[in-house]
């Protein structure tokens, strides 16, 4: 009866490990830092793609004309970063809220060129702070 | 209506409380009157939630904007049909469904068990009630239902133009039942520890509720992947978001809960695997609700942060404590009667799919919280996102749905070596050529090519079963083939509905398997312009400006699509803008087949009447749908009453 149940431990085992490695190796493969503006801008890391969150700068945003993409600045109050970003801007993505961009520092002009555009707006369903303004 | 619905909270909160304690007690001294008072308790919770429900659905559907649940989510040209649902698009209405849901199935678990099962009733009763104390609480006190504004304002807010998608008046409320439904077999799992009674009567009288919360979890995933493939215009379904994976995880470990039970039924074997499955969906259920609405855990699309994590993260710790006391100390009677016997048999290829779906639960949950944990740890934040998930996700699934065809072939206990030669040949010669035949077609990436052939393997095998009960019955009964399936089916419903399901998940693979053959393009036009993309060839005919309603703008595009010279039909994106909201709503349109869909987004419209689409040809995704409905279908007579089996219940019932 022991040796019978070894060999469902060892099973058992090699799934545990196999799947533990799939985890390691995946974060190892695929982390991406997770940084506020001053926070990224402190790391001075221009080879790695970064994920930056930040408020859209009020007045910043300038679309291109066939609106595939955007310059835009983001802050966290204290510092601020220029973004170019280029892709689909998604709906929701205007002034003055929280949006989380990923891409990569351009060593030459300091500009973050993002691949990824993300508007996490915390008022999607809780729009409690927008009764002041409107009521 | 409003101080109705708020004195009804109120005391269905006390009355929850007072359940709670009578039951436990009233079981614990086995005194009928206090148990029936604990039952008669329950009933009240549910009656007076349903008032204050419906005190809630009165201030939507009569436009009170004095409620703040009512002014943030509605306004009065919202149709009718989405004002129902804006009561759970905000955090406090999603709360008091999930309270009214828990209490309904409450209530239907005591009528259904008024004369079984009497032992463990006090304790369903007390273990769901203390569940109705967390929701009520936060009905009352960190969010509540009836809050109301300092001023009436004229009109509401509206409700989000993407929650004004079909999917998402069904996905919700679909995912809640799933979550919710959960709580009956782990009630049972508890009562049958705290009385020590762990035969298989807890299981049996919760395999139908196991299984109604499976299916509707399941369909809440696939109508949740559904609202973001038609709405969000990212061309995706599925982004491995923390409020998906909220939903998902409790799905893998319920599917685990019920695969062990099967085993526990047939061969009383893995006892403590079961009582620690349905333990550990449980709390992911909580866990999800928790993550959702916590503001712990940032998400795209999370309720707004609020107060109610605590009650939640309290509530947590208590339940694992609870759990873990009496798992820990009922352990000597959750030895199982009988051991695994053989690696090659039909129990330990359970055991390993229980294993691998726990695993992949786990892995989600640590993508999940690793932001956290590597702030925690090393003071910085690291993220993972959907390549950590696929890259880990994929090979696991592989794995199950390898195990999915292995399954039937082995029989139980021990499979000999002639009965694998008998079994295997056919399978795997076939699986090797469909597998041969997808490389010469061109498939070359591995990771779909795995998921197209173990797909291939699951079906053979499959239909291999169904072939030889047909040809066995057909046989020795002298009926003919089709009569004969019908009756192997109709008198082994939950074997047959299984098999059903399981080609669901095969349909569903071949839809995530599409992704890795997805293309994208992004163009700008003008009225009369042409774009080719592969072999389709797309012709902007112009657009549309209409107002349906005096708040909503449509803008429509009208896109003429062609392959190979033949026309397949119009597509007709939209650009919606809601003059309440400072944002632009995309309606994406989507000409589907079998083999791909082709995605149009109307991506910006310059005002010069520069067009700009951005368009996905999303290979195979029309499989996710169809595996949905096939699943949906294998649970229907999974689930369907059976005769026989009551028979058999209730002769156990009356012997013991």
């Amino acid at each position: 009866m022991k040796n019978k149940q070894a060999k469902f431990i060892i099973g058992a085992v090699v799934v545990i490990a196999s799947i533990s490695y799939l985890i390691y190796a995946g974060i190892q493969e695929t982390s991406v830092y997770y940084l506020t503006v001053s926070e990224a801008q402190a790391m001075n890391e221009t080879r790695e793609d970064l994920r930056i969150e930040g408020n859209v700068v009020a007045g910043s945003i300038q679309k291109a004309a066939n609106a595939l993409g955007a310059d835009f600045k983001i802050t966290d109050s204290k510092n601020s970063i220029a973004i170019k970003y280029h892709g689909t801007i998604p709906d929701m993505f205007a002034e003055d809220i929280d949006v989380v961009v990923q891409g990569k520092f351009d060593p030459a002009s300091g500009v973050f060129k993002a691949h990824t555009l993300l508007t996490s707006c915390p008022s999607k369903y809780e729009a409690s702070e927008r009764v002041g303004t409107k009521a | 209506m409003t101080s109705l619905g708020e004195i009804s909270l109120a005391l269905a909160l006390v009355a929850s409380i007072y359940c709670t304690v009578v039951s436990w007690w009233g079981g614990k001294t086995d005194n009928p009157v206090m148990i029936k008072s604990g039952r008669n308790a329950f009933f009240s919770i549910a009656a007076l939630l349903i008032i204050a429900a419906a005190a809630l659905m009165h201030g939507l559907v009569g436009h009170d904007f004095s409620l703040e649940s009512v002014y943030n989510y509605s306004n009065r040209d919202l149709p009718l049909f989405y004002t129902v649902s804006a009561f759970w698009a905000s955090q406090s209405g999603s709360l008091l469904l999930w309270a009214l849901m828990l209490s309904g199935f409450g209530s239907l678990v005591l009528i259904q068990n008024r004369v079984h099962n009497q032992k463990l009733m006090p304790y369903v009763t007390s273990i769901i009630s203390a569940t109705l104390i967390l929701y009520t609480l936060l009905t009352v006190f960190a969010s509540p239902v009836f809050k109301q504004l300092p001023v009436i304002p004229p009109d509401g807010y509206g409700l989000n133009p993407m929650l004004q998608n079909p999917g998402m008046v069904f996905h919700p409320p679909s995912l809640y039942v799933g979550m919710v439904a959960f709580i009956v077999p782990f009630a049972f799992a508890m009562a049958a520890l705290i009385t020590r009674q762990l035969g298989d009567a807890w299981i049996r009288s919760t395999r139908r509720w196991t299984i109604f919360a499976w299916f509707f979890l399941s369909m809440g995933n696939l109508l949740g992947a559904n609202w973001a493939y038609v709405e969000l215009g990212w061309g995706g379904y599925w982004a491995w978001d923390p409020v998906e994976n909220a939903s998902f995880m409790p799905w893998l470990v319920g599917t685990a809960f019920l695969h062990s039970v099967m085993i526990q039924e047939r061969r009383d074997m893995l006892k403590f695997w079961g009582v620690i499955l349905i333990t550990i969906t449980f709390l992911l259920t909580i866990f999800g609700t928790f993550i959702t609405r916590s503001g712990l855990i940032s998400s795209v699309h999370a309720f707004g942060e609020s107060t109610v994590g605590i009650y939640f993260g309290v509530f947590i710790v208590l339940c694992i404590i609870f759990s873990t006391y009496l798992i820990y100390s009922r352990r000597d009677l959750l030895k199982s009667a009988n051991q695994l016997d053989s690696m090659i048999s039909r129990e330990s290829s359970f055991l390993f799919n229980n294993l691998m779906l726990l695993g992949a639960a786990f892995a989600i949950f640590w993508g999940t919280i690793f932001p956290m944990i590597s702030e925690a740890v090393r003071g910085v934040k690291i993220t993972v996102g959907p390549p950590f998930f696929n890259m880990v996700m994929a090979p696991i699934g592989i794995a199950l749905l390898l195990l999915t065809g292995f399954c039937p072939l082995l029989s139980w206990r021990k499979a000999t070596i002639s009965n694998l030669q008998k079994n295997f040949l056919v399978p795997v010669v076939t699986t090797a050529a469909g597998g041969a035949l997808l490389i010469i077609m061109g498939t070359t990436k591995i990771i779909p090519w795995l998921m197209f052939t173990a797909g291939i393997f699951v079906t053979v095998t499959i239909f291999m079963e169904v072939y030889r009960g047909v040809r066995a019955r057909a046989a020795t009964s002298k009926e003919s083939p089709p009569k004969a399936l019908l009756n192997l089916v109709l008198r082994n419903k939950r074997r047959y509905g299984g098999y059903i399901i399981h080609i669901g998940v095969v349909c569903l693979f071949l839809g995530f398997a599409g992704a890795a053959f997805k293309q994208e393009i992004e163009f700008s036009v003008r009225p009369g312009e042409a774009t080719q993309f592969r072999d389709y060839k797309l012709t902007y005919y112009g657009y549309t400006d209409e107002w349906p309603r005096p708040t909503k703008e449509e803008v429509v595009a009208t896109i003429l699509v062609e392959k190979g010279g033949k026309k397949l039909g119009y597509v007709q994106p939209e650009k919606n803008f809601f003059t309440n909201q400072n944002m632009p709503n995309s309606e994406v349109a989507i000409y589907s087949t079998v083999k791909e869909d082709l995605y149009v987004v109307f991506a910006a419209l310059s005002e010069d009447g520069l067009a700009t689409f951005k368009v996905h040809i999303n290979p195979l995704v029309k499989w996710l749908w169809i595996g949905g409905v096939i699943m949906g279908i294998g649970t229907i007579i999974v689930m369907w009453p059976d005769a026989r089996e009551k028979k058999r219940f209730e002769a156990r019932h009356a012997e013991a």
